[in-house]
C-alpha cells in the first residue's frame, strides 16, 4: 500500500517543522528564564543571559521558518499545502511576498517576525526594564509560536502548520491524485487571489503588522510597571514607542484605505468595513494612551486611565485578530479571513492577557499615588485628558457595532448590522471628529497647570478668524451651504481651525523651531486628514448617470438613482462635463484593459482629448474575475473609473449579417419588449390578411400580428408576421424590418387570450460591444494623502524629541 | 463633585447613547415572510439562488437593473430586484445575504448583496464578496 512519491522535498518540511518547534521552545525558555530573573534580579542574575539565549533561539527559529517557507514558495514546492494554496507557476514573482502573507499562517509569521525584531531591540535598549518587559514579550511569543505548531493535544488542534503536505490534508484524503506516485509532475498551485496581486498588498500588510506589533512594547512596559510597582517610571521609555506605534499603525491603516481606493471597487477609501474598523479602534485608544502618557509625564495624574488605555490597546489588537480570523465576521465583512479552527486558541490568548492585566491593576490600584490637587479646567492636561476620553468613546461606538456578530454568538440573538453602516458610523463619528478637531486646535494654547485666559484668547484669536474666513470660502467653493449639511459645515470649520491653530502655534509661539514642533505638525496633518476625508466623502459625485435616450421609467422602478452607464464601442456620451468614448479592449496576460477616452469641449466647440483611462478586469477562472478601477489624479480631484460589467465571453467569429438565435416571448396585445436597439410593441392581431399575397386558399385561416417597432431615434416601423392554418397544417410567414435587422415569426397562437408566441430574431450586427461603467469624482482627496505625510513627519519629530529627553 | 466624576458620568452617558443608537440602527436577520409582513422595513435575508428561475440582466435595456429569484431559509421563493450591475460570478454563489426591503407588489428590493462563493474557487472555505446598489 505504501506509495513511493516522486520528487517531494520532504527535507524542506522537516526543516520547517524543526524551526517551528525551535521557535516555540526558545520562547518558552526565554519567558521562564526572564521571569525567574525578574523575581530577584540580584540573586538570579545568571538567568538573564539564559533568557536572552532563549530569545535568540526563538528568533533564529522564526527566521528559519520564514526562510524555509520562502524557499518553498520560490521553488514552487506544491507538495506543501500552503505553497499549493497561495501560489502557482503563472504568477509574477514580484507578488511572492503577497503569497507569503495571504494565508493566516503567513500573516501570523509576519506578526511574530516584527515581535522578534522589537524584542531584540528591547533586549539592548530597555536596561533595567529588560527582565519584566522581556518576560511579557516572550510570553506573547509563546502564544504566537503555538499558532504554527499544528499538533493535537487531547483531541484539540493547536495551531495550523504551514509545512503540511498537500496529500496529508484531511479534505484531500480520498482524491485520486494521492494514488499517483508521480502526482507532482502534473500539479500547479491554486495561485494568489487576484485582489492581492497589487503593489499595495506588498507594503500594506507588513506596515500594519508592524503597527500591531508595536502596541506590545507599551503594553509590556505597563505590565512591568505594575509588576515591579514602579507606576510612573515605565512611561518614559514607553512613550517614544507609543508615538512610533501610533505613526506606523496609522500609516498601515491608511495604506489599506489607499489599496481599497486604488484597487478595489468600493468607490472610496473608507467603507467602515468590520475589518477596517478592527484596526482603527486600537489606533484610537493608542492615540489616547499616547496623550495621557504625555500628561502624566508632565503632571502625575490620571494614572489609572494611562494604564487602562495602554493595556486595552494591546487587548484590542488581540480582539481584532480574533474578529478577523475566527470567521465570526463571515456574514458581515468582505475580506475577513476564514476559520482555521483556531478561534478557541485565539480566545485563550486574548483572555490570558486580559485577566493578567486586570488582576495586576486591581492588586495595585490602591497603591497608586493620589494627586493632591485636581487639575485646573484651564490647563492643557485637562483638555488632553478630555480628548483621550473622547477617542475612547469613539472607539467604543465603533467596536460595539462591529461586534454585533459576537453578541449574536454569545446571546444566540439574530441582530443584523445596520443596513447603512456608513451613515450609522458617520452620524456618530462626525461629532467625535468635531470635538477632537476643536481640542486639537485649542489644546496647545493652554499651558500646563494653569492658563492665563486673556493671553490664551489673544493668541488664538488670529487663527480663529483665519479659520472662519477659510471655512466660509471653502464652503462656498465646494457648495456646502445647505441646512442639511450643517454637521459637515461645523466639521469643516473644526478641521480648518485645527490646521490653522496648529500652524499658527508653530509660527507664532514656537517661532518655527522644528525640534519642538512634533505635536503641532502632526496635528496639522491630522486636521488635513479630517478635512480631506470630509470634502472627498461629502462631495464625491457619481458622474456616470444614465443619459441614454431609452425611456427606462417604463420598467416601473426608481431609476433616478441609476449610477452605471452603458457605453457602446465607439459611441460618445456626455458625462459630468466630459465626453467619454469607449475605444475597445485589449488583452494582456490575465488582464483585459478597456480603453476609455475622456474629452473636453473647447470654447470653439471642438472635442479635445483630456486623458485616457484603462480600467481592467483580471480574468481568474479559479477564484473569480476581478475588476480593477483606474483613476486620473489631478491636484484638486480624482476621476475614478470602474468597469462594473462587461461581456467577457471570447467573441466568436460572428457574421454581422446573420441572425442570432431567436428569443421566444409570449405577448398579449399592448405588451412591450426591448430589443438591443429598439422597443418592440405588440399592438394586436389583424384578421384582414391579403391571402393572395401569401398564396393562401379561400378557406385557409390567416392572422397577422401587428408589431410596431420604435428605434432609439424615435422612428417607427411596422412588421406583420402572419400565422396561417392551411387545412390542418400551421404555416407561419415571417416578416422583417431590414433597417433594424429584426425578424419576427409567430410560433404559436393562443386564441382564448389573444396572445401570441413570437420568435424575435436580431442580426449579429445589432449587438455592438459595450461596457457598463461607473465613474466618480473625488474632490480634495489629495488633502487627505498630504495630511497623512505631514502627520508622519510630525510624529517622527515628536519621537526624536522624546528620545532626546529620555536619554 | 469632582471633575473626574463629571467626566466619568458624561462618558458613561455617551457610551449608553452609542449603544442605543446601534440598537436603533441595527437590522434583523429575517425571512421573506417576515419582510412581507412589514413592507418597507429593511431586513437582512439569507437564502440561496434559485438557479432554475430566470436571472435577468439586460444591460442594453437597463444597466442598473438585475433581477433573480431567491429561496430563503424557510423555503419561500421571491423575486429580487437589485438596482446595480450583475455581480461577477453571481451564478457561482452558494449562499446570498440580501439587505433590503419588501415592496408592496411582493418583490424584494435589495440595496446590497453579499455573496458567498463555494470553496473550490476560494480558500478551501467560503469567502465573501460584497456588492452595493447605489444609494
Amino acid at each position: 500500500m505504501d506509495i513511493k512519491y516522486v520528487g517531494e522535498h520532504l527535507w524542506a518540511g522537516n526543516t520547517g517543522n524543526f524551526f517551528v518547534v525551535l521557535s516555540f521552545c526558545g520562547a518558552l525558555l526565554s519567558s521562564l528564564s526572564y521571569f525567574i530573573f525578574s523575581r530577584n534580579e540580584v540573586q538570579n542574575a545568571s538567568w538573564k543571559s539564559l533568557g536572552r539565549t532563549g530569545y535568540f533561539i526563538h528568533a533564529s527559529g522564526v527566521l528559519g521558518i520564514i526562510g524555509t517557507l520562502f524557499c518553498m514558495l520560490l521553488n514552487h514546492m506544491f507538495e506543501f499545502h500552503y505553497v499549493w494554496q497561495h501560489s502557482n507557476t503563472e504568477m509574477p514573482m514580484r507578488y511572492i511576498l503577497s503569497c507569503f502573507w495571504e494565508g493566516q499562517e503567513g500573516s501570523f509569521l509576519l506578526w511574530t517576525f516584527w515581535h522578534v525584531v522589537l524584542g531584540i531591540i528591547l533586549i539592548f535598549t530597555s536596561r533595567k526594564w529588560e527582565g519584566p518587559v522581556m518576560t511579557i514579550v516572550a510570553l506573547v511569543q509563546i502564544f504566537l509560536a503555538s499558532m504554527l505548531l499544528g499538533v493535537y493535544v487531547f483531541g484539540y488542534k493547536i495551531g495550523s502548520n504551514p509545512f503540511l503536505l498537500l496529500r496529508t490534508v484531511p479534505d484531500f484524503a480520498n482524491l485520486p491524485f494521492i494514488q499517483n506516485a508521480n502526482y507532482l509532475a502534473k500539479l500547479d498551485g491554486r495561485g494568489l487571489n487576484p485582489l492581492l496581486q497589487n503593489y499595495w498588498m506588498t507594503i500594506h500588510p507588513p506596515t500594519l503588522f508592524l503597527g500591531f506589533a508595536s502596541t506590545l512594547v507599551p503594553f509590556a512596559y505597563a505590565i512591568a510597571g505594575l509588576w515591579k510597582k514602579d507606576f510612573n517610571g515605565w512611561m518614559k521609555p514607553a512613550l517614544p514607542w507609543t508615538f512610533f506605534g501610533v505613526m506606523i499603525l496609522g500609516t498601515g491603516i491608511l495604506m489599506g484605505g489607499a489599496w481599497a481606493y486604488e484597487a478595489l471597487s468600493f468607490g472610496g477609501f473608507w467603507a467602515w468595513d468590520p475589518v477596517e474598523n478592527a484596526s482603527l479602534v486600537p489606533w484610537l485608544t493608542f492615540v489616547g494612551s499616547a496623550h495621557v502618557m504625555v500628561i502624566h509625564r508632565n503632571k502625575g495624574q490620571s494614572l489609572l486611565v494611562t494604564f487602562a488605555l495602554t493595556i486595552i490597546t494591546f487587548i484590542l489588537i488581540l480582539y481584532s485578530t480574533f474578529l478577523t480570523r475566527s470567521g465570526i465576521l463571515g456574514d458581515t465583512s468582505v475580506h475577513a479571513f476564514t476559520d482555521l479552527g483556531m478561534s478557541g486558541q485565539l480566545l485563550i490568548y486574548l483572555l490570558t492577557f486580559l485577566i493578567l492585566a486586570i488582576v495586576l491593576l486591581v492588586i495595585n490600584w490602591k497603591h497608586f499615588p493620589k494627586p493632591e490637587t485636581e487639575e485646573s479646567v484651564w490647563s492643557r492636561e485637562f483638555w488632553m485628558f478630555v480628548g483621550a476620553m473622547v477617542l475612547a468613546v469613539s472607539a467604543f461606538q465603533i467596536i460595539f457595532t462591529t461586534s454585533i456578530p459576537v453578541i449574536n454568538k454569545i446571546f444566540d440573538s439574530k441582530i443584523a448590522p445596520p443596513t447603512n453602516p456608513i451613515q450609522h458610523y458617520n452620524s456618530f463619528q462626525v461629532w467625535v471628529a468635531v470635538i477632537v478637531a476643536m481640542l486639537i486646535a485649542v489644546g496647545q494654547y493652554f499651558k500646563f497647570k494653569k492658563t492665563d485666559m486673556n493671553a490664551f484668547l489673544k493668541s488664538i484669536s488670529v487663527s480663529f478668524i483665519v479659520a472662519i474666513i477659510l471655512t466660509a470660502t471653502i464652503a462656498f467653493l465646494i457648495d456646502l451651504l445647505s441646512v442639511q449639511q450643517i454637521p459637515y459645515i461645523i466639521l469643516l470649520f473644526a478641521s480648518v481651525f485645527a490646521v490653522c491653530a496648529n500652524a499658527g502655534y508653530f509660527i507664532a509661539v514656537l517661532k518655527g523651531k522644528v525640534k519642538l514642533s512634533g505635536a503641532s505638525v502632526a496635528h496639522v496633518g491630522f486636521g488635513m486628514i479630517l478635512l480631506g476625508a470630509l470634502i472627498s466623502m461629502s462631495k464625491s459625485e457619481v458622474i456616470s448617470r444614465n443619459t441614454s435616450g431609452v425611456d427606462l421609467q417604463k420598467l416601473g422602478d426608481d431609476f433616478e438613482n441609476a449610477e452605471n452607464i452603458m457605453l457602446v464601442k465607439n459611441d460618445t456620451l456626455s458625462m459630468g462635463g466630459y465626453f467619454v468614448t469607449y475605444n475597445g479592449k485589449k488583452k494582456e496576460g490575465v488582464n483585459i484593459f478597456y480603453e476609455i477616452d475622456y474629452f473636453k469641449k473647447s470654447t470653439d466647440g471642438k472635442y479635445v482629448k483630456d486623458f485616457t483611462l484603462y480600467p481592467r478586469v483580471q480574468i481568474n477562472p479559479r477564484m473569480g474575475n476581478v475588476a480593477e478601477p483606474d483613476t486620473k489624479h489631478y491636484l484638486e480631484k480624482d476621476i475614478y473609473t470602474h468597469v462594473t460589467y462587461a461581456e467577457l465571453d471570447e467573441e466568436k467569429e460572428k457574421k454581422p449579417e446573420e441572425y442570432k438565435k431567436a428569443k421566444t416571448v409570449t405577448l398579449a396585445p399592448g405588451d412591450t419588449i426591448f430589443g438591443s436597439n429598439s422597443i418592440i410593441i405588440f399592438e394586436g392581431l389583424d384578421k384582414n390578411v391579403d391571402k393572395v399575397k401569401y398564396n393562401l386558399h379561400e378557406n385557409d385561416i390567416a392572422v397577422a400580428a401587428r408589431i410596431r417597432v420604435v428605434d432609439v431615434k424615435n422612428n417607427s416601423f411596422t412588421a406583420l408576421p402572419v400565422y396561417s392554418i392551411q387545412s390542418v397544417y400551421a404555416v407561419p410567414f415571417e416578416d422583417e424590418i431590414s433597417e433594424l435587422g429584426l425578424k419576427f415569426i409567430i410560433s404559436k397562437l393562443i386564441p382564448e387570450s389573444g396572445k401570441v408566441e413570437l420568435e424575435v430574431y436580431e442580426k449579429n450586427a445589432n449587438f455592438r460591444e459595450f461596457i457598463i461603467l461607473k465613474a466618480i469624482v473625488f474632490p480634495g482627496i489629495n488633502i487627505l494623502w498630504t495630511g497623512c505625510l505631514i502627520m508622519i513627519i510630525g510624529t517622527v519629530l515628536a519621537i526624536r524629541h522624546r528620545l532626546k529627553q529620555s536619554n | 463633585m469632582k471633575k473626574s466624576h463629571i467626566i466619568a458620568i458624561i462618558i458613561i452617558a455617551v457610551a449608553i447613547g452609542a449603544i442605543l443608537s446601534t440598537v436603533a440602527d441595527s437590522s434583523t436577520y429575517a425571512s421573506f415572510k417576515m419582510a412581507l409582513e412589514n413592507p418597507g422595513k429593511e431586513y437582512h435575508v439569507v437564502g440561496k439562488l434559485e438557479k432554475d428561475s430566470a436571472l435577468v440582466y439586460n444591460p442594453q435595456v437597463n444597466a442598473n437593473l438585475f433581477t433573480f429569484y431567491i429561496k430563503d431559509n424557510e423555503g419561500t421563493i421571491k423575486k429580487v430586484l437589485y438596482h446595480g450591475t450583475k455581480p461577477q460570478d453571481f451564478e457561482r454563489s452558494e449562499q446570498i445575504v440580501l439587505i433590503g426591503k419588501m415592496k408592496e407588489e411582493g418583490n424584494f428590493q435589495a440595496s446590497s448583496i453579499l455573496m458567498k462563493c463555494p470553496s473550490k474557487y476560494n480558500d478551501g472555505k467560503p469567502e465573501l464578496q460584497e456588492y452595493k446598489a447605489q444609494s
